[in-house]
């Protein structure tokens, strides 16, 4: 059966005091590889400190909408796990990393995480057991993420092209002016 | 509360008027809509069709500009188009994830264009015959998709805006390195100057087709523009690539294909002569110069890889057995 | 501040004949990363999966990337102008000039072939560019360790992809059998002594291929074996002798480089 893999979300940091962010998906088969495809699609160019790879499934989301229409849940305290707790909290952000709960569900862990970021108002809440997650080891960091710095011709500054056309209009200017003398 | 013009909407499209109506009340205050949130299916289903367009765009783009990779003619170029036709598939893969969210897969989406039910810009169904075609693209093709996609970065879909903020950026690069070329050929040697005056020609009409047929002729665009989806038209959008371009080609003394050019001194816009749309709704039914061609090359690379991914997927499925 | 000319220090301390050894030297290593690179960077637009169209165009990348500064490096040594030297040496030389080794310029073949020389490459250059970074001429050295935090990177991702291959089904076992039978004596070549190896490796410059080459081997085979593959017996002579086998080329090779220069050489005089 042909199939393009199982998809990962991705979260990187891009900064050391920058939170870990979603910034997409990749296809892979396997967490290692989910790790090496996340680091060639989106550490192309140099922003990045680390990264965690997640199957997409595993993540579980709540909008404000559909928050209100969600049914009380069942605040067992049996078999609590640690839940990473991520927040879109304005209208073109990604999602961001807030912190960390202990529940004994998805659901659970949405509840607990607004008691327990009472002062933060996301729009959209993200969870998912921080087992699931693969993140890169630090002595990694190097060989994950220098090469993207290297490569200065992916910087658009690189490409003076409006100085480039004023100086070939003031030429073009210049040699009007010389053919009227 | 809603107006009689939701009312009527809603029935066409067999939706719950209150909820059209909270749903374009959103778009109205500049909210974005999230994956989980309601929606209706019309919107769901023309951004699946859109964004999966513009996510083969991206995959069948990187072969006119890839076939030149090889024979970049120096290092800097080399790296510059390597790194380019990279970017392409990397924006082919945020858009797939944006269509993703909406609950189509890559799967369904690659077999429909493997198949030829899905579309995908026409102008990579053009040959590219010369080196100088490489910054034909990118100045022209990028300069016109970068318009569009800084549109679509506004647009009410949040993972689709978020994809299109990421791509607007990269494709500075595409559509600056790519001028550059041009500009540096246009002042170049003869060979150089040639080349350069060949590729804009042949690239020219082409690239004024992409921004779609004239507002008259786009059946999609007032569902578009009213749910925040598309915010401008495809003719602004083209009157604004062709007033931005047009004095720069000249002044690299490059000659337009086009007798009709001309500035139109009372509105401000540089005026064109008439677009083959027989050419465009022929190139967009199959019958391009490269269609056959991009299509195999697709089938072949997916058909090679077929192996590929089923070890590695096996890879996974054995460990995970000795996992569990 | 005094205005001084630019003279770098390494001209002072490096004799002549070692400077231009090491040109040489550095050639060839650029000329493998060149050739592979072009080679993976066919892969651009055909992988088996969006993901790998963009992993194996970042291995291109680095590949050419490291070419040209093992380049760059040649023509300070050789006293020439960096911006322009190196292109003059991709572009301008003949087919017979060039000094990479055959393993590099062979068709990409499928994706078995591909992978497998991108880890006998990766295993191989990681031991070398360790050994490089603790050359006694300082420029090289750091040069190599830079290199080499992006090389790891390529081992990783050849290696994970090697072990998933051969495990994988028992098509893709089959491919990387005939791909490992196909490469391996191609990969004798790797043993064999730069330009200029000998009299620089006394000096504590560059390392010795052949030395390098024990370690490679037995590295490479313990990780394959580990992965299931069946070592080909022995290293098949090479068609030409070792000595030889950085001037002597494929029949595949004067294609490669009719490509690689077709547009350059279309106006020797632009600048492109």
């Amino acid at each position: 059966m042909d199939t393009q893999w199982p998809r990962y979300m991705v979260f990187q940091q891009e900064g050391p005091d920058q939170p870990m962010v979603h910034n997409g998906t990749v296809h892979a088969p396997d967490a290692e590889l989910a790790m090496l495809n996340a680091r060639d699609v989106f550490v192309r160019r140099p922003e990045a400190v680390q990264l965690w790879v997640v199957l997409a499934d595993v993540i579980f989301t709540q909008t404000q909408e559909e928050l209100e229409k969600a049914e009380p849940v069942d605040q067992s305290t049996s078999q609590l796990v640690d839940y990473y707790v991520f927040g879109k909290f304005t209208q073109q952000a990604q999602c961001r990393h807030i912190g960390q709960v202990q529940a004994s569900s998805p659901q659970v862990a949405v509840a607990a995480a607004i008691a327990t970021f009472a002062d933060k108002q996301p729009l959209w809440w993200w969870v998912f057991p921080a087992s699931t997650v693969l993140k890169n080891e630090s002595s990694e960091s190097d060989p994950m993420f220098s090469a993207a710095r290297y490569k200065t011709f992916k910087d658009q500054a690189e490409y003076p092209v409006i100085t480039m056309m004023r100086e070939l209009r003031a030429k073009a200017n210049h040699k009007d002016t010389e053919n009227t003398k | 509360m809603y107006g009689a013009d939701v009312e009527q909407i809603a029935i066409q499209l067999n939706e719950d008027p209150q909820k059209l109506a909270d749903f374009e009340a959103r778009i109205a205050r500049g909210e974005k809509i999230e994956p989980g949130d309601w929606m209706p299916a019309e919107y769901r289903r023309q951004l699946i069709r859109m964004i999966s367009q513009h996510a083969h765009s991206e995959v069948v783009g990187m072969l006119p500009e890839g076939a030149w990779i090889t024979r970049a003619p120096s290092l800097r170029r080399k790296l510059i188009l390597l790194a380019k036709v990279q970017d392409e598939a990397g924006h082919g893969q945020y858009l797939y994830h944006a269509a993703e969210t909406l609950g189509a897969t890559r799967e369904e989406m690659l077999d429909a264009l493997l198949d030829g039910k899905a579309k995908y810009s026409s102008i990579f169904n053009y040959h590219t015959t010369s080196w100088a075609d490489n910054g034909a693209i990118g100045w022209l093709v990028d300069g016109a998709a970068i318009l569009n996609q800084t549109m679509l970065a506004r647009c009410s879909y949040g993972p689709y805006s978020r994809a299109m903020v990421r791509i607007c950026m990269e494709e500075n690069f595409h559509r600056k390195q790519g001028q550059e070329m041009i500009i540096l050929y246009s002042q170049g040697t003869p060979i150089q100057r040639a080349m350069v005056q060949d590729a804009i020609t042949r690239w020219w009409w082409p690239t004024l087709m992409m921004f779609g047929p004239h507002d008259a002729d786009s059946p999609n665009s007032g569902v578009l523009i009213r749910w925040g989806i598309k915010t401008r038209t495809n003719d602004e959008l083209r009157q604004e690539f062709i007033n931005q371009l047009v004095p720069d080609l000249q002044a690299c003394g490059i000659v337009l294909p086009d007798p009709n050019l001309h500035y139109d001194e009372a509105s401000g816009n540089w005026r064109t002569g008439p677009i083959d749309w027989d050419e465009f709704w022929s190139v967009l039914k199959g019958n391009g110069p490269a269609n056959a061609e991009r299509m195999a090359a697709r089938r072949l690379a997916h058909a090679d890889g077929a192996w590929v991914r089923e070890a590695a997927a096996a890879y996974a499925a054995k460990n995970q057995q000795q996992v569990n | 501040m005094p205005f001084l000319p630019f003279v770098p220090l390494w001209r002072e301390v490096m004799e002549r004949t070692h400077q231009y050894a090491l040109s040489g030297y550095l050639i060839a290593l650029a000329d493998d990363e060149l050739i592979l690179g072009h080679r993976d960077s066919e892969w651009t637009g055909h992988a088996p999966i969006l993901e790998e169209d963009i992993a194996f165009a970042n291995l291109a990348l680095d590949e050419i990337g490291h070419a040209k500064l093992w380049y760059e490096l040649a023509a300070d040594l050789l006293g020439e102008d960096k911006t322009i030297y190196p292109d003059k040496l991709v572009y301008f030389r003949d087919a017979a000039q060039f000094r990479n080794i055959q393993l590099a310029e062979l068709p990409k073949g499928d994706w078995a072939f591909s992978t497998l020389r991108q880890y006998l490459f990766d295993a191989f250059e990681a031991l070398r560019l360790e050994a490089l970074s603790q050359s006694s001429y300082t420029p090289l050295a750091e040069i190599a360790t830079r290199i080499r935090t992006e090389e790891l990177y390529h081992l990783r991702h050849s290696q994970a992809w090697v072990l998933r291959l051969v495990l994988g089904t028992e098509e893709s076992g089959r491919r990387m059998q005939a791909a490992l039978d196909a490469l391996w004596p191609y990969a004798r070549a790797l043993a064999a002594p730069l330009p200029g190896e000998a009299d620089l490796h006394a000096a504590g410059i560059v390392p010795s291929s052949a030395a390098l080459f024990e370690h490679w081997s037995s590295e490479a085979i313990a990780f394959l074996q580990s992965a299931n593959l069946s070592i080909p017996s022995s290293f098949i002579p090479h068609p030409s002798s070792l000595v030889d086998s950085r001037r002597v080329h494929s029949e595949y090779f004067p294609a490669l480089i009719q490509d690689l220069q077709a547009v350059a050489r279309l106006d020797p005089e632009a600048q492109w």
